[in-house]
């Protein structure tokens, strides 16, 4: 098991932020490698991920299901997915808030995330997942930290 | 005469002409009659070495090596060498002596039948003076026939018995011949066809390619197809004169051939495995189709995986085999042979990234390139195991006529035995061994059998003063990684004391003048060279670091 906690603190109101947040799409936007496909009935929708371990690049299929607090400005994101060959299994749930800063108008959003990988990758990656996992959270956390601050500029 | 005699001469009519251990009271007769038939008789000073010589000559010249211990003791050491050559399908005889079966309080007892199913090895038992032949016969017979040791285990009592036959010895090879094996036209069709449609062929050859003499067919079948050649560890730098030879396949390939593999719509594994090591459990080839052909009747592949078309073939006919088929339909495909692979190629084996020398250490990159430079072509190489082979099995390009790599049962210190045992098998060609530290002290004392018996091998000790592998698995988790070191002393000096050559190299240019004079002279000497902890192997860099390079 993998655990991520990052802090990322944008200029914005907490209102923009959360308002950026809550589309799934821009949240997806901001994972490196990552791409959102159709919605289903349930309201989760399919995404694929292409993760480079080294110099290979393997590609997972993940069902990823949202959900929103308005109220609490929380998020949760869990993906459940496999690679295409079916030899390695990933689950991720992370967790986001949208507070305001000490010092405002900014927003400060810790993000607490786990990821646990199973099957051949597994033994494969070993410490070098943990790496790519930290690598790939912070790379969020910028792409966030950019979108918001694009947000708040306008 | 006495069954001991009856069984010296029925190893010595198997072909026989060296064998490796150590004499005790359960193998010193049958070692005397040898002695006698003119059969040379390596002593060393671990049993365990002995086999792994031996293992070593079965992997030179694919045919029976021979190791020798007492009965209980002797027989318990040899352990990992045994579980060693098993995993690397070795054909092998260990003839070792058994405590007297009429004698169940023997201090030396051993349940050796056991003992040999847990080590993976197949056992026979001489039970009688009267099977003295067929046993033996038998122990040869499935050695070869299911590559992978045997242990002929020979009571004491019985092999002082009376052996009362005058018809000669008949050898394991009068049992079954060995015709290489044709493919079923069908399955060749087949598997031409899924070549044939294919537009970025990838060839991985394997040794049992190697062992069949396929090297022709296969650069020709490349040529045709515009297939990049890689080669599995076990045939590393085999048919590197191909412009578009790319390495090995796997975690030891440049940056560049994994590139490029992931764009192949098709891998034709030839004599090769195609486990988890060559295809990175299948991750190297995404988008191919495989094609396989190997001798035995089906292999499966990495991840419990069959390939599309699997052809049960010797390489070189089913190679061979294919080529005409394929001149028939005028395929000429191609492929990667273009201009900007070759140019992607160019340099894709140097590792440009720097790292920062501990004082007095020498880059172990530079250590490799100059030991490849400096040893002429036709020398031959072992590679050790441990982090360092990560350097040595990716680094070290040029043909040779044997390039052996450790892997096997994933231990350290059994290529030095090993290498002793390839270099016999070649005729006491020259040959250098490249290993870590800890592996080469392992079986430090078969330096001094090195210089017993004059052996031209020079013993590269990539000396980090460390457990290498483990030093980095604790650095990459953020734990105590010194916890790992271990110093060595000075090697060079350690060599000498033992009646041989050797230096102490604290740079790539101390290396290189060593090795230079190692080759002017070949025999038994020990370069131990000082590298460089900070520099960290490319498969590490990828797996603990997560690194893209």
């Amino acid at each position: 098991m993998i655990e991520i906690s990052e802090r990322v603190d944008v200029p914005s109101t907490p209102p923009i932020v959360w308002g950026l947040l809550s589309d799934p799409r821009a949240v997806v936007d901001c994972v490196p490698g990552a791409t959102l496909g159709d919605e289903q009935e349930d309201g989760s929708f399919d995404a694929t991920l292409v993760v480079k371990f080294g110099p290979a690049k393997v590609t997972f299929n993940a069902r990823v299901a949202l959900e929103f607090d308005a109220a609490a400005m929380v998020g949760h994101v869990t993906a459940k997915g496999k690679d295409k060959q079916g030899g390695t299994r990933v689950r991720a749930t992370m967790a986001f808030r949208v507070a305001e800063q000490a010092d405002a108008p900014g927003s400060t959003i810790p993000i607490d995330a786990q990821v646990e990988i199973s099957g051949r990758l597994a033994s494969l990656v070993e410490g070098g997942a943990k790496i790519v996992v930290k690598r790939m959270t912070s790379e969020f956390s910028e792409r966030l930290a950019a979108r918001c601050a694009a947000a708040s500029a306008v | 005469m006495k069954v001991y005699e009856r069984l010296a001469q029925a190893f010595a009519a198997e072909g026989v002409s060296h064998i490796f251990g150590i004499m005790g009271d359960g193998n010193m007769y049958w070692m005397h009659e040898l002695d006698k038939l003119g059969v040379k008789m390596l002593e060393v000073r671990h049993e365990g070495a002995g086999l792994g010589m031996a293992d070593g000559w079965a992997r030179v010249t694919h045919t029976p090596g021979v190791a020798t211990a007492t009965c209980g003791p002797g027989v318990s050491q040899l352990a990992t060498a045994l579980l060693t050559a098993s995993r690397a399908e070795s054909p092998l005889v260990a003839f070792v002596g058994e405590h007297p079966t009429n004698d169940d309080e023997y201090n030396q007892r051993l349940d050796q039948a056991r003992f040999a199913a847990a080590c993976e090895a197949g056992f026979v038992r001489l039970n009688s003076a009267d099977s003295t032949d067929e046993i033996v016969r038998k122990a040869f017979y499935l050695a070869k026939l299911e590559s992978r040791p045997i242990m002929l285990s020979a009571p004491m009592d019985i092999q002082q018995k009376t052996f009362d036959d005058d018809e000669p010895y008949k050898p394991s090879s009068t049992l079954f011949s060995t015709r290489p094996s044709r493919p079923d036209p069908e399955a060749l069709e087949r598997a031409a066809d899924i070549i044939a449609a294919s537009r970025k062929p990838v060839i991985v050859a394997g040794r049992g390619a190697r062992w069949s003499g396929a090297g022709d067919a296969i650069l020709k079948l490349a040529d045709r197809t515009g297939a990049l050649i890689a080669t599995s560890l076990m045939a590393k730098t085999w048919l590197s004169e191909d412009p578009y030879h790319v390495g090995v396949s796997g975690l030891y390939a440049t940056r560049t051939a994994i590139q490029l593999f992931e764009e192949a719509d098709c891998v034709i594994g030839i004599g090769a495995s195609l486990n988890r090591y060559t295809t990175e459990h299948g991750y190297l080839y995404p988008n191919a189709r495989f094609v396989h052909l190997d001798t035995k009747p089906h292999v499966m592949m990495s991840g419990g995986k069959s390939a599309d078309c699997y052809v049960q073939t010797d390489a070189k006919a089913g190679v061979e085999a294919l080529e005409s088929l394929f001149a028939k339909r005028s395929v000429k495909t191609t492929g990667y042979r273009t201009p900007e692979v070759k140019k992607r190629l160019n340099g894709h084996f140097e590792d440009r990234t720097e790292f920062l020398l501990e004082p007095g250490s020498a880059d172990p990159r530079e250590v490799i390139n100059a030991l490849d430079e400096t040893v002429p072509e036709d020398f031959s190489l072992f590679t050790g195991s441990g982090s360092t082979a990560g350097f040595s099995n990716i680094l070290f390009r040029r043909r040779r006529p044997v390039v052996l790599a450790s892997h096997f049962f994933g231990c350290i210190g059994q290529m030095l035995p090993a290498a002793m045992g390839g270099v016999l098998a070649m005729g006491n060609k020259p040959a250098m061994l490249v290993d870590g530290d800890a592996s080469v002290m392992m079986h430090l004392a078969e330096f001094e059998t090195m210089v017993r018996y004059e052996m031209p091998l020079l013993v590269v000790v990539m000396n980090n003063q460390a457990l290498g592998s483990e030093y980095y698995k604790l650095d990459a988790h953020e734990m105590k990684a010194e916890l790992a070191t271990v110093p060595t002393p000075d090697l060079g000096a350690v060599a000498k004391a033992f009646g041989g050559r050797g230096k102490l190299a604290r740079s790539a240019e101390d290396v290189r003048a060593a090795a230079a004079e190692w080759v002017a002279k070949p025999g038994p000497m020990m370069i131990d060279a000082r590298i460089s902890r900070s520099v960290v192997t490319l498969p590490y860099r990828r797996m603990h670091y997560g690194r893209d390079e």
